[in-house]
């Protein structure tokens, strides 16, 4: 298949399209407005649906009432106005609604900068909003690499019915790469294998086929038995979900740990220690929930590894994770920025060469 | 005569890798430029993010009023004058992409207009890999919708068709069939082909007609980013 070039915010959008999504519902904010834009282009000429809404709230309802007739239905937008989606997504996740959403994440918090951050790590797989939910959560490193899980996205998200949420920025969105992009995939809402969906309801149809989308349990029992359910399939995706990849972390006594654009900084710095004969290696999540924990900790465990170094363009979000996946066994020291500033490569070098002196 | 070159086209079609080119090109010949951003569009990837390494060429830069601040609502500065006011060899316009970004032209129409006859050139740079560039009936369309927002007429096409740091000898081949049927289709010449030195000397050495490959301009590149790794792992995939 012949490559393209594309830049990241028109590759995820295409590839959404690709992968069945028919329903576009957001507002614009830099630095992802670009996938607005692309959608109410493309969406037209393939019989899909775009609206701008009045607003990112009204957004993520649209997404709540087009995912509950099963269709497929994507959101995106940036930091602030994800955080406007909250209460949205904690319905959507309460409501069993399979949808994609896009945090293409910009500096924080408040209004922040327009400049790319990874700031919003807590709020993607801590909760966000109210309740004991997870959304699937990848962290794409390349514009390849969104494509290609959005392929897959919406298969996840029906299989489990819950949201799934990918955490970008600014700089994964504006850049451009070559990329392969896939055929599109045929999709129909297939009643049979969707019962829940809401796809239509007459009087004098049987009661109990009804469908009905609804978070709201007014007995206690029935919110409880509700929330086994969730936790279940939670379970279950921490047991099947799980992908990682590790970077020349074979025999590293230096492991660093990134995830989406800073682990594609970290692996030019690692080529140059390598090159200088530092054993130095990545671990990157690429689900950050469900989280890699046992993965990190056997990469940890090897005997060659003296220390991990977490990398993040914050102030060390997914800190708090590798360090309970290495569970106080090895030293886990850190380096990053908060602010928009990506680390760079030579700032990641001169890190390491710090923890080689002991400093 | 002073020389002005607008460079207009689709996004990422390389305007600003082109006119950091044709700027420094220029300045080593001697002659006193002037490198305009117009990109009103972007806010990431931006020429003014390379105004150090410009300035030191003696190269006079002219940004948009809050450029690389962080602040997405970029305006005109009044120094776009001196492009007309003043007494330069080469001046140089890289304008933002689409037809939404060759709006800006539009407030300078009153002065295109009164240059030297000969001495403006519009050129509609074209990646032909980019999706929206890729067939002659898309660079036909985007050239019409440029030319109307722009109030300028385009005065000739270059074909910079590139997969950035993958780049291989198919891509200007590929890219000068689409442009020269684009061209006949149009009546827009190709004046410019322009490419890393050796794949440009290779399709060079390939035949084609010359009429839609104009002068050949072999360019550095200036935009590097720091995520070449993936980009590296391609290549040696694809060897």
């Amino acid at each position: 298949m012949a490559l393209t070039l594309m830049k990241g915010s028109e590759a995820i959008a295409e590839a959404a399209i690709r992968a069945g999504a028919r329903f576009f519902f957001g507002y614009p904010i830099t630095p992802q407005t670009e996938i607005p834009e692309y959608m109410s282009a493309r969406m037209p000429e393939i019989g899909g649906c775009y609206l701008q809404a009045e607003s990112e709230v009204a957004a993520i309802n649209m997404v709540y009432g087009a995912a509950g007739t099963g269709a497929r239905v994507i959101t995106s937008s940036s930091s602030p106005g994800v955080s406007l989606k909250q209460e949205g997504i904690s319905y959507c996740a309460g409501a069993r609604l399979p949808a994609v959403i896009l945090n293409v994440m910009r500096g924080g918090p408040g209004l922040g900068s327009i400049q790319a951050s990874q700031g919003d790590y807590f709020q993607g797989v801590k909760g966000g909003g109210n309740g004991d939910y997870h959304l699937i959560t990848y962290a794409p490193s390349s514009i390849q690499e969104a494509i290609n899980i959005m392929m897959f996205a919406y298969d996840k998200a029906e299989k489990y019915r819950v949201p799934v949420l990918f955490l970008a920025d600014g700089i994964m969105a504006q850049m451009m790469e070559p990329v392969e992009m896939p055929e599109m995939v045929e999709f129909h809402v297939d009643p049979e294998k969707k019962p829940w969906a809401a796809t239509g309801w007459k009087p004098g149809d049987d009661p109990e086929k009804r469908a009905q989308i609804n978070s709201l349990f007014i007995s206690t029992e029935e919110l409880s038995k509700h929330n086994d359910v969730l936790q279940a399939t939670y379970r279950e995706i921490e047991k099947n979900e799980v992908m990682y990849e590790e970077y020349r972390a074979e025999d590293a006594e230096i492991l660093i740990t990134a995830f989406g654009t800073v682990a594609r900084v970290a692996k030019s710095a690692i080529d140059e220690l390598r090159a200088e004969g530092l054993k130095v290696g990545l671990f990157r999540p690429i689900t950050v929930w469900p989280y890699p924990y046992k993965e990190l900790r056997a990469a940890a465990d090897r005997e060659g590894v003296k220390a991990l170094l977490d990398v993040e363009c914050n102030e060390g979000q997914m800190l708090e994770d590798v360090k309970l996946a290495i569970e106080g066994t090895k030293p886990v020291d850190f380096f990053g920025h908060c602010g928009s500033q990506m680390p760079t490569t030579q700032e990641i070098i001169e890190k390491i060469h710090a923890m080689k002196e002991g400093k | 005569m002073k020389k002005v070159f607008v460079l207009i086209g689709n996004y990422g079609s390389g305007k600003t890798e082109l006119a950091l080119n044709f700027a420094m090109r220029a300045a080593r010949a001697g002659e006193r430029t002037e490198l305009l951003d117009l990109d009103m569009v972007n806010t990431y990837f931006r020429l003014s993010e390379h105004g150090r390494m410009v300035s030191m060429k003696e190269i006079r830069l002219v940004s948009p009023n809050f450029a690389c601040s962080g602040i997405e609502t970029l305006s005109l500065p009044a120094e776009v004058a001196s492009a007309f006011a003043m007494d330069w060899d080469t001046v140089i316009f890289d304008v933002g992409g689409d037809a939404v970004g060759s709006t800006a032209l539009g407030r300078y129409h009153e002065d295109f207009m009164e240059l030297e006859p000969g001495a403006l050139e519009v050129l509609n740079v074209v990646n032909a890999r980019r999706p929206l560039a890729g067939t002659a009936d898309r660079i036909a369309k985007l050239q019409e919708e440029m030319e109307a927002h722009s109030r300028l007429r385009i005065t000739g096409m270059i074909n910079n068709t590139n997969l950035a740091q993958v780049t291989g000898p198919d891509e200007l081949r590929d890219g000068y069939e689409i442009i020269r049927e684009a061209s006949e289709r149009t009546g827009v010449p190709v004046k410019y082909t322009s490419g890393q030195k050796d794949l440009l000397e290779q399709f060079l050495a390939e035949g084609h007609d010359p009429r839609f490959i104009g002068t050949p301009l072999p360019i550095k590149t200036y935009m590097q980013r720091d995520w070449d790794s993936w980009v590296r792992s391609l290549s040696t995939k694809q060897k």
